[in-house]
């Protein structure tokens, strides 16, 4: 008891809820203990995904993370998990994400800030904003029931025909549903967040710089490739953070993606990403023994992955406007 | 003269490619809302009023918007006190190492996949329990929401002018009246907005409600220690249904979640210059 009463001592002693004049600051008793709470809670979900993923750990040691194998067996003895092709997938996917996002989130930037008069700019902004608000199960039904029909017939199925030859186009288009659908539709969810950093970063270039580009007599486009040039970090850091929200992304991705254990390079072919694969798999993962463990496990992958994406996004934009500031 | 020629050909090329690029990357919204209003127009015009009231039974999703309402509330509740205190916090000590530690962590729970959300609400509440409930659902849109209300309240209390705190102070008021009686009304309009948006972004959100809410369609939703349903949700449900019919009234409760969400978002978007999502 005494030892909890100091340590409470110490902690408040620490957090100086006295000011100088010894009055008790209201406003950090207040506050402090919501801030505590926000960051003990993000503890306790790195906690609960590690403390909930180590019988997995036990079990199969990290190869469940290089692993291609889903047996889910009523024998429990039998049963061996691997989570190899839901990471791939999420790679893969996140990647043509972004590449699709990257052309038209710049050329959206440069219409917007240097193109368009203020009231087609502010609707352009609005459009964008909105896309980037819009419940992700309506691009979720729209992908599965639009999309990936349009995109099977109009682009897989032409690909597939006369390049097959090449790998990635090497994997019939049955369904349509793939890692391409999947990653088209994450790529037109992200663009509104890479379009919205970049958009910013572009109009945040001081004017001398346009004025001095223009004063030498260059074109727009000439003017615009330098320009381009001292956002470069802003774009980078605005495709790192729109890779990780289509890391994280579940729902849409697990209408389109086909939810099939694969590990291919083929664009075609249905696959898995960890998010869909615990939206998929936890309802009856309590059936056996030794699935829950390894769902927690690609969980705390995908815990892991993000926090880094998006810590290393952060942090490269942030210094970045440092440096702009100054 | 012929190079003349070829750079001002590029410059023609360049600015049909980015408007093309442009025009490309907002289609697809106009193309969802349209197929959304005229996949899901009809449905609703069929059913007439017992659609949006009606049990699944009847074919209605009544009990799914009660839920979603139901669902905004209790997360409401639960996010938002701590959401407005840490955001405020973030406000007041902007330099100081837990501050600056609060806004990143801030922004990380902005980023974070909703999926881990749900699966910790349903580790730590749905599984004692033993059955998921509106309280495990909400608990889960809480989290979510947090983040929003909060960046969003540090964001309207710096565009306070620095000379309304300095004369708050120099009437010797403490921190606690300074902050909460005069700052926090100052900006409330910008508070207001962050917390109309959390609640936009909790009104679509499927993923953490996947194993909290449960689901609940054909009867009203009595207790929130219970289950209960979301229009997100009930889509999601619906689209992977092979039948036709499931797949209509997906198209008719996209249709009022748009709404919804329009509902919510065009307001709050016209009284503001910038709005992050």
């Amino acid at each position: 008891m005494t030892s909890i009463k100091t340590s409470l001592h110490f902690f408040f002693s620490r957090c100086n809820l006295r000011k100088s004049t010894g009055k008790v600051d209201l406003f950090k008793v207040v506050t402090v203990p919501a801030v505590i709470f926000v960051f003990l809670l993000f503890a306790w979900m790195l906690g609960i995904y590690f403390y909930n993923a180590l019988p997995a750990f036990i079990r199969e040691g990290l190869s469940i993370y290089f692993e291609n194998v889903w047996q889910a067996a009523e024998e429990a003895s039998n049963e061996y998990y691997g989570l190899a092709s839901a990471i791939w997938g999420t790679v893969y996917t996140s990647l043509i994400a972004i590449i699709i996002a990257l052309p038209i989130s710049i050329a959206y930037s440069i219409f917007v800030v240097d193109y368009v008069p203020k009231r087609v700019k502010n609707i352009l902004i609005i459009v964008s904003d909105m896309m980037a608000g819009l419940p992700t199960i309506i691009y979720g039904i729209w992908g599965a029931f639009v999309l990936v029909p349009f995109l099977q017939k109009y682009i897989m199925m032409p690909l597939y025909k006369h390049l097959s030859f090449i790998p990635i186009f090497s994997s019939p288009p049955i369904t349509g549903y793939s890692y391409f659908s999947a990653g088209v539709l994450l790529g037109i969810m992200v663009t509104p967040f890479a379009s919205a950093i970049i958009r910013e970063a572009y109009q945040m270039i001081p004017f001398t710089y346009r004025e001095a580009i223009s004063s030498i007599g260059s074109t727009r486009y000439e003017a615009t490739k330098v320009l381009l040039g001292y956002i470069k970090p802003a774009i980078f850091s605005g495709l790192i953070l729109a890779f990780g929200r289509a890391v994280g992304e579940t729902v849409a991705v697990s209408l389109v993606i086909g939810n099939t254990f694969n590990l291919s390079i083929g664009l075609f072919s249905p696959g898995y990403t960890i998010s869909s694969l615990i939206a998929n798999q936890f309802g009856n993962a309590f059936i056996y023994e030794h699935m829950l463990p390894v769902l927690y496990a690609g969980g705390l992958a995908l815990f892991i992955i993000g926090l880094i994406v998006n810590v290393s996004g952060l942090y490269l934009l942030k210094r970045w406007e440092e440096i702009v500031r100054i | 003269m012929s190079g003349y020629r070829l750079r001002k050909g590029k410059e023609i090329l360049f600015i049909l490619a980015i408007s093309i690029l442009t025009f490309v990357g907002i289609l697809p919204l106009f193309h969802i809302i349209v197929t959304v209003f005229m996949n899901g127009l009809p449905v609703i015009l069929e059913r007439g009023f017992t659609f949006l009231t009606g049990t699944l039974g009847e074919g209605g999703i009544g009990p799914a918007i009660a839920g979603t309402f139901i669902l905004i509330f209790l997360s409401s509740l639960i996010g938002l006190p701590v959401a407005l205190l840490v955001g405020i916090y973030a406000y007041e000590y902007p330099d100081s190492k837990i501050g600056r530690a609060t806004k990143t962590l801030l922004q990380i729970m902005l980023e974070f996949p909703t999926i881990l959300v749900g699966v910790f609400a349903m580790s730590v509440i749905a599984i004692p329990m033993g059955t998921y409930s509106a309280f495990a659902g909400a608990f889960a849109l809480a989290i979510i929401l947090m983040p929003y209300v909060a960046v969003y309240t540090q964001e309207a209390m710096r565009q306070i002018p620095f000379t309304y705190r300095e004369a708050s102070f120099g009437l010797g008021l403490s921190r606690m009246k300074v902050i909460f009686k005069i700052l926090v009304p100052l900006a409330k309009r910008g508070i207001l907005t962050g917390v109309l948006i959390g609640m936009a972004k909790v009104a679509g959100e499927t993923a953490p409600l996947l194993f909290t809410a449960g689901g609940l369609y054909q009867s009203y939703p009595t207790s929130i220690t219970q289950p209960v349903g979301a229009v997100p949700l009930l889509i999601y449900t619906l689209v992977q249904s092979p039948s036709k019919a499931d797949h209509a009234m997906a198209w008719g409760a996209s249709l009022v979640l748009l709404l919804i969400f329009l509902l919510i978002f065009i307001p709050v978007r016209l009284s503001l210059r910038e709005v992050k999502l």
